[in-house]
């Protein structure tokens, strides 16, 4: 009995110590003190407001200087980026997963265990081979260098998401469509790719969500004019914690769960 | 030419005897086809195999697995292309063709069907991808679920359906485009008994009255017996013997054939004279050439009482019985021949076990195989 009421306990610890630091950060961001944000001073929007260039009752000290047309600016950079890399790499990840899986063709293995090698691959490393690399053949470091660089180790993603669908997806039931008379690209659209669309639609919110958040890669390869949200956020903290931070962690992390909901009710749907 | 120009649109033809004589539904030609095997090797899939389906047949390709049916189907329906050799379809070869534009379905083992369409779009899927409007097509699923009993299921999901209601979904999906020949893998290994047992008598009607070839491949010799026309016993990807049920059960041409094919006594023999000779010293007449052979003796072919014809005796003790409700089955260990397996009808008498018993069988019964046991 002891060991498992202590066991119970060490679980509940377990989420404390996983959730409470992230808990924090969505309380703080409603805290009115503009001084101490670790001291509750009372319930306030103004963080939010502040971000979304409204009126508030805070002083011009308390927060940042600068206006918020670069955080926002920053957001659309990182909406763009992620948008253009999470289609392209599922576009790419996707094929390549259909070949691996479907043909027969020599080194089918190698390849299959080249492509889950850059999720395993220190990004600090990732980040400077690409820098160096983009430098090499003389390209100039833009927001094209992002998306080219995220895209490397997104497909891996997608790759390996739906490569675990297709391996779901009975082969029995591509020959039965081509027995019946369809053509290999009506039995793809047709039966391949009903089966395969939760696990692409998976690899696609994956990679938009971890593309959106990357810092460490997109960090050597962004070019000056291209910053991007986490980089931005960055910067910011680099002058201090202010409480704003707190509210634009908070969004992201709703935007983030809104995805994932997203993705989890498509995939719940298909599946029935 | 589409699979759906054979027939007049509509319904199939009542029977073969509408049909006007024309090229045989499906001939091989010396079908050869090898794969390599993982550790480097070569496996012979289908050794030389040729097959003509005389008219609108019932042919079930049997044997054991590895034995190249499933292959051999799969060349038929254009999942596996041949190493050598020809196949030809309804006179036409198809042997480069791919799978898709060859007139021919199939039942799937495991029925294969689309689980996010309805039974409806599942069963109407060849005339969809064929284009035909949509009435015709309506119309037609709900002729083809009609004819496998699952009238007014259309809107039902796959999931909702029964083994064997998934399994006539197949065989309706299969049906649908009018085919000239019908493929079946082991379609009702995956169904109990009972359900089995019906759909074995339903296909065999249903081919009948759609007068198109079937072929069956299954390994199951009591299925291959109860449906086919005629049966191809396949061994190490050749055809060891092709003919009805009743001749390859009867007069097997081989050991394999005779094995495989329900139970069997096999006893070495010398033919000498016009006799053979077991060597115990019995021996009864026959016409084949001087030489070794081995008699076939089906266990239900032996009785207590001495037939008219009667030729052998066996006497040995009885060493198990097994009472299946119409038979005993009964192993009578002999002093000569080992152990005699024998099939007695239920209400004869039996002595209990370790009782010295004789059995007789009759000369009707006798079958020489030219092939001595290694």
């Amino acid at each position: 009995m002891i060991l498992r009421r202590l066991l119970s306990l060490y679980g509940l610890l377990f989420f404390v110590f996983v959730y409470a630091p992230i808990l924090l950060v969505v309380i703080y961001s409603f805290n009115a003190n503009t001084l101490n944000m670790m001291i509750w001073d009372g319930f306030t929007l103004d963080w939010y407001r502040q971000l979304f260039g409204m009126e508030t009752s805070l002083t011009q000290s308390a927060t940042f200087v600068d206006s918020t047309d670069q955080l926002w600016g920053a957001v659309r950079t990182s909406l763009i980026v992620a948008l253009s890399t999470s289609v392209f790499s599922t576009v790419c990840g996707t094929a390549l997963a259909l070949a691996v899986a479907r043909y027969r063709f020599r080194l089918a293995r190698f390849y299959r265990t080249l492509m889950t090698l850059p999720m395993i691959m220190p990004d600090i490393v990732l980040g400077i081979a690409l820098l160096i690399f983009f430098i090499t053949i003389g390209m100039n470091l833009s927001m094209l260098t992002i998306i080219i660089g995220q895209s490397t180790f997104l497909i891996s993603y997608v790759f390996v998401t739906v490569s675990a669908r297709l391996a779901e997806v009975d082969t029995s039931v591509e020959e039965a469509s081509a027995d019946l008379g369809a053509t290999p690209a009506q039995t793809f659209r047709k039966v391949t790719l009903p089966g395969i669309a939760p696990g692409i639609l998976g690899g696609w919110l994956l990679a938009f969500i971890i593309s959106m958040d990357d810092l460490v890669i997109t960090y050597f390869i962004a070019g000056t004019g291209n910053t991007t949200l986490p980089i931005h956020i960055w910067g910011l903290l680099r002058r201090g914690i202010k409480p704003e931070i707190n509210a634009i962690a908070t969004l992201m992390l709703l935007f983030t769960l809104v995805i994932a909901a997203a993705g989890l009710y498509f995939r719940s749907r298909r599946q029935k | 030419m589409t699979p759906f120009d054979t027939y007049p649109a509509g319904v199939f033809p009542a029977g073969l005897q509408d049909r006007t004589p024309m090229s045989s539904p499906l001939e091989i030609l010396d079908a050869r086809k090898s794969f390599r095997t993982p550790e480097g090797g070569t496996m012979t899939a289908l050794d030389g195999i040729s097959l003509k389906l005389a008219s609108a047949e019932f042919v079930t390709l049997l044997g054991p697995s590895g034995c190249g049916k499933t292959t051999l189907l799969r060349t038929i329906s254009g999942f596996e292309t041949l190493d050598a050799g020809e196949v030809l379809i309804d006179g036409t070869a198809v042997t480069q063709m791919p799978a898709h534009r060859r007139p021919v379905n199939t039942v799937f083992q495991r029925y294969a069907l689309f689980g996010h369409m309805s039974v409806a779009r599942n069963v109407g899927y060849a005339l969809e991808i064929a284009g035909r409007d949509k009435r015709e097509i309506r119309a037609r699923v709900g002729e083809m679920l009609e004819l496998v009993g699952l009238a007014g299921m259309e809107k039902r999901a796959i999931q909702q359906l029964s083994g064997g209601q998934q399994q006539r979904v197949a065989l309706a999906r299969a049906l649908a485009a009018k085919p000239k020949l019908l493929l079946l893998d082991e379609p009702l290994s995956a169904l109990d008994k009972n359900l089995r047992q019906k759909m074995q008598q339903e296909l065999k009607a249903l081919q009948r009255e759609l007068g198109i070839g079937f072929i069956f491949v299954t390994h199951d010799q009591e299925e291959a017996l109860t449906m086919s026309d005629r049966i191809a016993v396949l061994a190490h990807g050749q055809i060891q013997q092709i003919g009805a049920p009743t001749e390859l059960y009867q007069t097997p041409a081989n050991l394999f054939t005779a094995d495989f094919l329900g139970e069997s006594n096999l006893l070495p023999v010398k033919v000498a004279a016009g006799r053979a000779g077991l060597c115990d010293g019995q021996s009864f007449a026959t016409a084949r050439p001087a030489g070794e052979a081995t008699l076939l003796l089906r266990p239900e072919a032996l009785s207590v009482t001495p037939p008219e014809d009667h030729a052998l005796s066996f006497t040995g003790t009885i060493r198990e019985t097994y009472y299946t409700g119409t038979d005993h089955q009964i192993a009578l260990e002999t002093p000569a021949h080992g152990t005699i397996h024998a099939l007695l009808r239920s209400g004869s008498a039996l002595p209990g076990l370790g009782a010295e018993m004789t059995l007789h069988a009759p000369a009707q019964g006798l079958h020489l195989i030219d092939e001595v046991a290694a």
